[in-house]
């Protein structure tokens, strides 16, 4: 039974961390937008969102799978064609 | 027009013509790890890096992709220009500008340092590959060219440790506080008689300062004499290709059986420390056989980069480009489209984004709807795996048979993404030509320093994927093929009955017409993530397909053993043309600011995957 729980619970973390890692960037970032109510209460959580979470999802926005894109997740530019 | 906003920090942008060093600068300036190569258009985004100034206030540099001019013809030229008149949303124009100009091919960067002086905007002018300048016997009044400019005039050697010390001293926000402008600079596109006027004053300019060209090195016209020529230079692209395909398969094997044998060893070990249970077959079947089946491939992908990472540095990449303009400008596409496309090879993405080099926007969209057909690196374990279970690792001649398959298969690419552009060409009507314009590097060593780190890069970020999305992948999977537990009296493996088994066998409906088992086809799905996951994928498919049978690091054997050539040929077929890169789909949305072309690319490459499978099947099995 306890080999069980164990498995559940890894599981319901993998499947947690895949579908946040396959979200796209800009909504990983809206979604931690959405958590400042919660960061208020938490400031040592919040300060791990502000240093590590938040810039290491800027530098995944706009990058390649491979991690190879030369640029950081700033919103694209697009002049007039 | 956006007002400059003040602040206790100091906006600084970088700007200068494309491949002078401003990223090499960037990054000694931030201690960033940006990537640097050896030719125009690496840069084609902003970016930000900080730098805390001797006062304990905070620096915000800005890199901006390379310019010629103010006036711009292409996208990431346009960016460069909109971020210094502070046009960019969130972006207010820099406080300071540091134009970085090569001191080697002094006049080309001063040239735009005098427009960016008309802006007035306060600046610094770097003067940067100092060291080279001197070797190569070019002259520089330094002081005489500050008091000629007006502005400060700081040397630099941005790839060297305190090569940027001087520079970093005359960027002190204490020095700038006071020049701060109020109100975003205003710049209106030279006309005929600017134009004049700006060459003019950059011949008096030359001249004060006793500007004297560089000494042209003769083993360089030498080498370009053969590499730039139509018949010598394309036999030795083939050729430095060709070797790269071999390397990678000769060079691998070895290490590739350490891991292979590790993970093999690791597997029995944790399913002989563990009881029996859904602990160890989470271990055994999910991570060790899934994540350890990616794992492999490492060496490969090392050495595949080896090549890219020394042909970037050395300088060789543009002249390619200038041998293959005219086949491509046959077909369609612009010359400028092949640094895009040769991007496209480490991952489709970044080659994506280099498309904004590419001035036409026709050329541009036709780049980008063409790059994922060229071979990224994350289909390198799919190739290889698959060719490694069933081309046997003999010798042709010289050549290993591997590494000639592995090069068939990065033709193909390259050759259908030819005919797609062809095709593009043909339904888009005519076209106007655009002629490629391209500064050619001179050649150069590549740093050892810079490959090494670039190569600890990519063992990083392959070690962070395989530890993050493919074993959160995998352990979902393992659960997707565990349950439900079969029902008593069951006599198939269990993995049938299972969630994974069940969507196995309806997708089996879709695929079976090319040749794809119910294995393949529930590796596809969470391939969709990533091209490697399907590696992994199969691994722990066939892992619990074996019920219980441990076959970590043994997936060669097992698909040697149950695939037939028709199926395999068939998979490499799909994986040729296939999106399976969710990413790629959503940068094409990004760059092309509609839904339209990511919908469209995904519909035709599902379309000439499939297509391409079914006739490969149908003739290798014929055949066979």
């Amino acid at each position: 039974m306890a080999q069980q729980i164990l498995v559940a619970v890894i599981v319901v973390i993998a499947f947690a961390a895949s579908v946040w890692k396959l979200a796209p960037a800009r909504q990983r970032l809206r979604a931690l937008l959405a958590l400042d109510g919660w960061a208020a209460r938490h400031p040592r959580l919040a300060g791990w969102r502000e240093r590590r979470l938040k810039p290491r999802i800027q530098r995944a926005a706009g990058t390649g799978c491979a991690g190879c894109a030369a640029n950081v997740g700033v919103r694209p530019h697009h002049p007039p064609r | 027009m956006d007002a400059v906003v003040s602040t206790p920090s100091l906006r600084v942008a970088l700007i200068g013509v494309p491949n002078c060093g401003k990223t090499a600068l960037f990054n000694r300036l931030t201690g960033s790890r940006q990537k640097v190569a050896n030719y125009p258009g690496v840069t084609v985004e902003r970016r930000e890096g900080e730098r805390t100034a001797l006062d304990g206030r905070v620096l915000r540099i800005l890199d901006l992709p390379g310019t010629y001019s103010l006036s711009p013809t292409t996208l990431d030229e346009a960016i460069t220009r909109d971020v210094l008149l502070g046009r960019v949303a969130d972006a207010p124009a820099p406080e300071l500008v540091v134009c970085v100009v090569d001191a080697v091919h002094m006049p080309i960067g001063l040239r735009l340092a005098l427009e960016v002086k008309r802006l007035g905007l306060p600046m610094v002018l770097a003067l940067n590959r100092m060291d080279v300048a001197k070797k190569r016997g070019v002259h520089i009044d330094v002081s005489r060219l500050s008091t000629e400019l007006g502005v400060p005039v700081m040397p630099t050697i941005a790839v060297k440790r305190g090569g940027a010390d001087a520079l970093i001293e005359a960027i002190q926000p204490a020095r700038w506080e006071h020049h701060r402008r109020t109100t975003a600079p205003v710049w209106q596109d030279a006309t005929p008689e600017d134009a004049e006027q700006t060459q003019a004053d950059l011949r008096g300019l030359l001249a004060a300062v006793g500007y004297t060209t560089p000494r042209e090195s003769p083993w360089m016209a030498r080498f370009d004499a053969v590499l730039l020529h139509p018949v010598y230079g394309l036999l030795v692209l083939i050729a430095v290709m060709f070797i790269m395909f071999q390397a990678v398969f000769s060079w691998a094997e070895a290490p590739m059986d350490w891991i292979d044998g590790g993970m093999a060893a690791l597997g029995e070990f944790t399913a002989a420390s563990l009881p029996e249970g859904p602990v160890a077959s989470l271990l055994v079947n999910g991570v060790i056989a899934g994540a350890g089946a990616v794992l492999v491939f490492l060496p490969q992908i090392l050495i595949l980069f080896l090549f890219i990472l020394a042909l970037e540095d050395s300088g060789y990449l543009p002249r390619a480009a200038y041998l293959l303009d005219r086949m491509m400008g046959g077909v369609g596409l612009s010359g400028r489209a092949f640094i895009p496309l040769l991007s496209s090879f480490a991952c489709a993405i970044p080659g994506i984004m280099a498309a904004r080099t590419i001035p036409s926007w026709r050329d541009r969209l036709t780049t980008i709807m063409i790059a994922p057909l060229m071979t990224c690196s994350a289909r390198l374990p799919v190739y290889a795996l698959l060719i490694g279970a069933l081309i046997p690792a003999k010798s042709v001649g010289p050549f290993n048979l591997q590494g000639l398959v592995m090069f068939a298969l990065y033709v193909a690419g390259i050759l259908s993404a030819l005919i797609v552009a062809f095709v593009m060409k043909h339904f888009a009507g005519a076209r106007q030509y655009s002629p490629l314009m391209l500064e050619l590097p001179d050649y150069q060593w590549p740093h050892a320093g810079n490959l090494l780190l670039g190569l600890w890069e990519r063992v990083k970020i392959f070690l962070s994927r395989v530890g993050g999305i493919i074993l959160a992948l995998m352990i979902v999977l393992w659960f997707l093929s565990s349950y439900p537990v079969p029902p008593d009296g069951a006599t198939g493996p269990p993995i049938q009955y299972s969630f994974a088994g069940r969507l196995g066998a309806m997708l089996e409906y879709i695929f079976a017409p090319i040749g794809f088992n119910w294995q393949i086809s529930i590796a596809l799905v969470p391939g969709l993530a990533a091209r490697e996951v399907a590696v992994s994928a199969l691994g722990t498919v066939y892992a619990m397909s074996a019920a219980g049978d441990d076959v970590a690091g043994q997936l060669e054997p097992v698909i040697a053993a149950t695939w037939s050539l028709a199926t395999a040929c068939s998979l490499l077929a799909w994986y040729v043309f296939a999106p399976q890169c969710l990413s790629t789909l959503a940068v094409v949305k990004r760059e092309t600011n509609s839904w339209r072309y990511p919908i469209i690319m995904a519909a035709y490459l599902f379309a000439l995957a499939y297509v391409a499978s079914f006739i490969t099947y149908r003739v290798v099995g014929a055949l066979a």
